[in-house]
């Protein structure tokens, strides 16, 4: 006991010299204390005399160094002791010293102050100078993508392939000893599952495992990748991701009294699910979706790519006002491709990434030289049917009908008399309705062409558009641009922006996109920030193999086929997730020793319960349909039409996420409410009824057999015998008569349980 | 430390996704788990604010559209000595232009030991009025409805934030894990700008607002997937039996994942929110006498229902006038503003006594108010903009008047007044933000700390701004 009591002081002694020679580390609860009550009140009223570029006094109060050093009137700061440091007698005006010149702060900022003395004066180690050049740069994520050496993992079976190698020497450090592949029938439902966000059929779990075989066949496993990696169907699952980093969704949100949805919006969401289909180039991707129509002016690009604008232009419309656009715009931009937070510089330069306010206004010039024409251009040239004859002709009276009006009522509308202007507008509506609902309404592209005459964007200060501040050039950003940045120079500047983004020199765009890969296929990602990649993101857990990813991503030509490829055939992606070797030393499986267990989402949960039911539809693209109310849709759940402003309990409900803002991540909760609409929502019991009808058309099948065929089509394999008993029990027990027979209540239970929405 | 944080941490700690823990707690709770891991806190779980909150539940009594002050509870006599006349000072610039004086048509007297004067709209209010905070110094930022809905629910006018709602769940979780914790009620559809004036924004859609038409009677048209039309109870009963079998296979090969008792659980508490929704609604199981206080009408009936959610734990209930915006009287005030008082007035002078008398109202946040006041000068014709009768007042956010009761405010007090004629807040004026800072140190929780991290930076209900005004704490 006494030994244990003095090796304790030993400790205390000795730490305070450990800090005297190197940085003192402090608990992150410290930091938040001080980035949140003391940064803010010094950076606002000292920096501006103490900071980098003055010294008045010789203070400087912008890193603890400058602070705790000794002076000849004792240090500004003595850690652990507030009364004796000058700075908080000079802030309490107690000596001669008074700070702030303009007058003292507020007792509750001193006593801030004092309190984060107290506990030891805590500051970033590596952050003592936001924003300043020389440690930005280091941070890991602006650093270029160098292509890293693969570790050399000593091993008495075959040299494991890169990623496994690089998970390997995180495992082999602590001592884990990662989990075996998983067996067929799993690694079979996992990849259909993240591949095609389908389950497969009990025809084909049978198939692969044969040719998995004892031997583990992974020409076997490659043969089914590669398959499903064909699937027009991947496009669809695949897409479907993306679609939450570019918040997509049909509908414009609250806008007044105009028409609120979006007719055209399924051709941006079918021309990603072409993309992924295609595997178009990422890098391509992305100049498409920033500046197809100057690819297609330049005839770089078909005219019907010019849908890929609908990354910029679907988002939310916030009563129409631009400032809010843009800056939407700017988001889905910078932080959906680059997990860069640029649009926290709209009111002040960035806190803590090196973003000055200046820069998000050369991105807000771009986009505000951007324009929506008022007649959006056709995919194609629509064939003359009658469907489409009718269409135009319909829509043509409508349209007249609005010009008619405005030439009628001139003068009131003129006088902007309202009562005149609304029912311009619901005119108008009409003209929008029709062709947001009108079968033969041909498809047309939501772009965003260059204004005639692109602006000189000015900073608005404080974010105030009313205080307009010193111009600024349309350019890329300071941080990632290198020595020679240059001014935009064609047009708006959006495809050089594109260009800029999309490059192997920016050090963003791959490792965030690899990442998001990852986070989809293994549940959490390298950086568990997708969408933040700044200096107060977390560090990658595997720094070394995100930059393999990411160097190996684009000398692969960006192809994301390749990618998931590689990362589906690596041993990691396919362990047992049931393994408990590594629970105790990393029990969330952040080094990837086990499988990840996947919940289905909304969008595979539901297609699956069609395929199960047999009344999926296969066809890909079209309008967005209802898939809230009876009769339900066939279509896959990617066709449901998404309203923004009043987002159906179902989508909540699910975690679908909020489509008003580049998403980064899906939550997963457990609430009641998914329970109730699995058991009592009519478009559950309609699969459940129709499994059944699947499984026994004539109705000649004995119990036994009704059940294991019932098996075979919802869960792909046999039942086992006491699940055999179980299911011949219910049904004979099952009371009373109801508008759901024994077998289709019994059917309903194999829909809802947790083997059916958990994925192994 | 901060409690959303080091839950957060926690939950991460543990290897779950936000909220994939599931209902660990409440199983806890609910005595069907007897030891439940340390991290066992569903996203609704109960769980303490920053430091001990003089309030527990909220009700926000949302007057859509924006009820007149001068005509309800600040009495402005001085609008009479210029009735028709300009005032002597001009008039601040508003959504459209007004004119003379136009002196309130109502009466105002005194009520209560403490005096303060309450029109005749709300009598049965009025004889509430000790237990009530009368804030007649309110102001806001623009006169438009929508952003001052959203400013008044969201702490932000135009970009998408959480509701206060929202953050309150967030913060505290609900003490009734068979209802949904955060409950909007509106008869006939939406107030306008919709579902955003209770969105969940970043946070998890669990902490959004459940909106429920109460127009509605039925109770499967109230909460959605609350009744199967297919089975009955104990076929559905029978159904959970046989699942519970199943998942207790598959899990036992899984080794122990508490996402999968999660889920399993959820189906079981599903089966009990039935029977519990039910009750909750079901306002034929008050006793006569109190369906009697209430009074007739849907304003009495969602009231109620309001009542009987607190009292069984739900966090906050937001409960709306009606469809649109129905207090926003441009034309015809005197006749509109009537009707509408006298639709709610006897249900919220009813409600206050009966959370009073059941001990409930120490502890229950009351919030009276709409997203702005009305101007104290008549509103001209506008062709087309409204019937030019020239006896309706336009939307004024210069000054307004909110009333607080229970949870810890101080009942029979004014806090802060509005110049002579009721135009602007002049003294010990409290902006929306204020308000928000100080319902929120009610409910325990320091504004500028409350958090959550979103997108590169930590936002608060505040933003930036606000101060807890510590004159209307008891």
């Amino acid at each position: 006991m006494k030994l244990h009591i003095c090796s304790l002081c030993w400790l205390f002694v000795v730490s305070p010299l450990a800090i005297a020679q190197t940085e003192p580390s402090f608990a992150p609860a410290a930091i938040e204390f001080f980035e949140r009550r003391v940064r803010p009140v010094l950076a606002e009223h000292c920096f501006s005399c103490h900071g980098p570029e003055k010294q008045r006094g010789g203070v400087r109060l912008d890193g603890r160094a400058h602070l705790v050093r000794p002076r000849d009137a004792g240090p500004l700061v003595v850690p652990g002791l507030p009364d004796k440091s000058a700075l908080i007698r000079a802030l309490r005006h107690e000596g001669e010293i008074k700070m702030p010149p303009k007058g003292k702060l507020a007792p509750g900022q001193i006593d801030d102050i004092a309190t984060w003395i107290r506990q030891g004066a805590a500051w970033p180690a590596d952050n003592n100078e936001p924003s300043t050049p020389a440690d930005w740069r280091d941070h890991w994520a602006f650093r270029p993508v160098r292509m890293p050496k693969v570790p050399h993992v000593p091993t008495a079976g075959p040299t494991p392939q890169p990623i496994d190698a690089f998970i390997a020497v995180k495992l082999a450090e602590k001592g884990i000893a990662p989990a075996p592949r998983a067996d067929a029938r799993t690694l079979l439902r996992r990849l259909y599952v993240d591949l095609v966000g389908l389950p497969p059929t009990f025809e084909e779990v049978e198939d692969f495992v044969r040719a998995y075989g004892g031997g583990r066949s992974q020409a076997a496993v490659a043969a089914v990748v590669d398959r499903l990696l064909s699937s027009p169907h991947f496009g669809e699952r695949w897409a479907r991701h993306w679609l939450d980093v570019a918040r997509y969704a049909d509908s414009k949100g609250y806008v007044f009294q105009e028409e609120r949805r979006y007719p055209y919006a399924y051709t941006y969401r079918d021309y990603v699910i072409d993309a992924f289909n295609r595997d178009l180039p990422f890098d391509r991707f992305i100049l498409e979706q920033l500046a197809a129509d100057r690819l297609v002016a330049a005839h770089q690009a078909e005219p019907k790519v010019q849908a890929a604008l609908g990354f910029l232009t679907l988002g939310r419309r916030f009563l129409n006002n631009i400032h809010d656009i843009i800056d939407d715009r700017i988001d889905v931009v910078s932080r959906g491709l680059m997990g860069l937070t640029v649009t926290c510089a709209r009111c002040h330069d960035h806190k803590y990434d090196p973003v000055p306010m200046k820069d998000y206004y050369s991105l807000y010039g771009v986009f505000a030289s951007s324009i929506e024409p008022k007649e959006l251009p056709l995919l194609q040239t629509p064939a003359a049917t009658e469907e489409t004859v009718r269409f135009q002709k319909q829509l043509a009276e409508l349209k007249a009908a609005v010009a008619k009006f405005e030439e009628d009522h001139k003068k009131e509308l003129a006088a902007n008399n309202r009562k005149f202007r609304d029912q311009l507008v619901a005119l108008q509506r009409k003209v929008d309705a029709f062709q947001a609902t009108a079968p033969g309404a041909p498809p047309r592209a939501m772009v965003l062409v260059d204004a005639p005459a692109p602006i000189q964007p000015r900073v608005f200060l404080r974010g105030n558009p009313n205080m307009p501040g010193p111009v600024v050039p349309r350019q890329f950003l300071e941080a990632l641009s290198g020595s020679d940045r240059k001014p935009f120079r064609e047009g708006s500047g959006r495809l050089e922006l594109a260009r800029a983004i999309a490059s192997a020199d920016n050090p963003l765009t791959a490792r965030v996109f690899v990442n998001r890969v990852w986070l989809h296929l293994f549940g959490v990602g390298l950086v568990s920030t997708p969408s933040d990649f700044g200096r107060r993101s977390d560090p990658p857990s595997h720094p070394e193999l995100l930059d393999y990813l990411a160097a190996t991503f684009m000398n692969d030509g960006w192809s994301v086929k390749k990618l998931i490829r590689s990362i589906v055939l690596s041993e990691t992606y396919q362990r047992d997730a049931s393994a408990t070797s590594g629970t105790a030393l990393d029990p969330e499986n952040r080094l990837y020793w086990r499988g990840h267990r996947r919940r289905l989402d909304f969008e595979a949960l539901r297609d699956a319960l069609l395929a199960v039911g047999g009344n999926l539809e296969r066809a890909l693209g079209g309008p967005a349909v209802d898939i809230t109310k009876s009769p339900f849709s066939g279509r896959r759940t990617i066709y449901g039409f998404i309203d923004r402003q009043n987002l159906p309990g179902m989508f909540r409900t699910f975690d679908f996420p909020n489509p008003d803002t580049t998403s980064p991540q899906r939550f997963e909760t457990t609430v009641p409410q998914q329970a109730l609409f699995l058991l009592n929502n009519a478009f559950v019991q309609e699969q459940a009824r129709r499994v059944v009808q699947r499984a026994d058309p004539t109705g000649r099948l004995d119990t036994a057999a009704k059940i294991q065929e019932l098996y075979r089509l919802i869960y792909a394999r046999a039942a086992e015998d006491e699940e055999v008993r179980l299911g011949e029990a219910f049904v004979q027990h099952a009371v009373g008569p109801a508008e759901m027979t024994p077998w289709e209540r019994y059917a309903q239970v194999l829909l809802l349980a947790n083997e059916f929405v958990f994925v192994d | 430390m901060m409690r959303p944080f080091s839950r957060r941490e926690l939950l991460r700690r543990c290897g779950m996704g936000f909220g994939a823990l599931g209902l660990w707690h409440l199983l806890a709770e609910n005595g069907e788990l007897t030891a439940a891991p340390a991290a066992a806190a569903g996203p609704l779980a109960p769980r303490p604010p920053h430091f001990p909150g003089r309030a527990k539940r909220v009700l926000h009594l949302f007057m859509n559209g924006g009820p007149s002050h001068v005509d309800t509870f600040d009495p402005k006599p001085a609008l009479a000595r210029y009735a028709g006349q300009p005032l002597p000072r001009p008039n601040l610039r508003t959504e459209r232009r007004t004119g003379a004086a136009f002196p309130s048509p109502f009466k105002f007297r005194k009520y209560g030991q403490s005096g303060i004067e309450v029109s005749e709209l709300f009598p049965h209010v009025a004889s509430c009025i000790d237990d009530i905070c009368v804030i007649r110094s309110m102001y806001a930022d623009v006169p438009n409805h929508e952003p001052s809905l959203m400013l008044m629910n969201c702490g932000e006018a135009r970009l998408v934030r959480p509701s206060f709602g929202s953050w309150v769940t967030y913060g505290l979780g609900s003490e009734n894990q068979n209802l949904p914790g955060f409950i909007v009620m509106c008869p006939g559809g939406y107030p306008i700008q919709e579902s955003q004036n209770w969105q969940s924004a970043f946070l998890p859609g669990v902490y959004q607002g459940t909106y429920i038409n109460t127009a509605n009677v039925g109770l499967d048209r109230l909460i959605e997937n609350i009744r199967n039309r297919a089975v009955s109870r104990e076929q559905q009963r029978q159904q959970l039996d046989l699942l519970a079998q199943l998942n207790q296979r598959h899990r036992e090969r899984r080794g122990d994942d508490p996402r999968l008792e999660a889920r399993i659980q959820s189906f079981e508490l599903a089966f009990g929110m039935q029977r519990d929704a039910e009750e909750a609604f079901d306002i034929s199981r008050e006793p006569a006498h109190i369906r009697n206080l209430y009074g007739p009408g849907v304003q009495a009936r969602q009231l109620l229902i309001a009542r009987r959610l607190l009292e069984k734990g739900v966090r906050f209930v937001q409960v709306w006038t009606g469809e649109g915006q129905p207090w926003d009287n441009h034309d015809d005030l005197e006749v509109n503003h009537r009707r509408l008082a006298r639709d709610c007035d006897q249900a919220i002078g009813a409600l206050l006594k009966d959370l009073k008398q059941r001990g409930m109202l120490d502890e229950t946040l009351v919030i009276w108010g709409g997203e702005f006041g009305r101007t104290p000068t008549v509103e001209l014709p506008t062709p087309g903009a409204n019937a030019g009768r020239i006896n309706g007042r336009d939307h004024n956010h210069w000054g307004f008047t909110m009333w607080l009761a229970g949870g810890g405010v101080k009942g029979g007090y004014v806090h802060g007044a509005t110049d002579e004629f009721g135009f602007q807040a002049v003294e010990n004026r409290m902006h929306v933000h204020d308000l928000h800072a100080t319902l929120l140190w009610l409910l325990g929780f320091d504004h500028e700390r409350f958090t959550y991290r979103y997108a590169g930076r930590d936002f608060r209900l505040t933003d930036v701004h606000g101060r807890v005004v510590r004159e209307i704490i008891a």
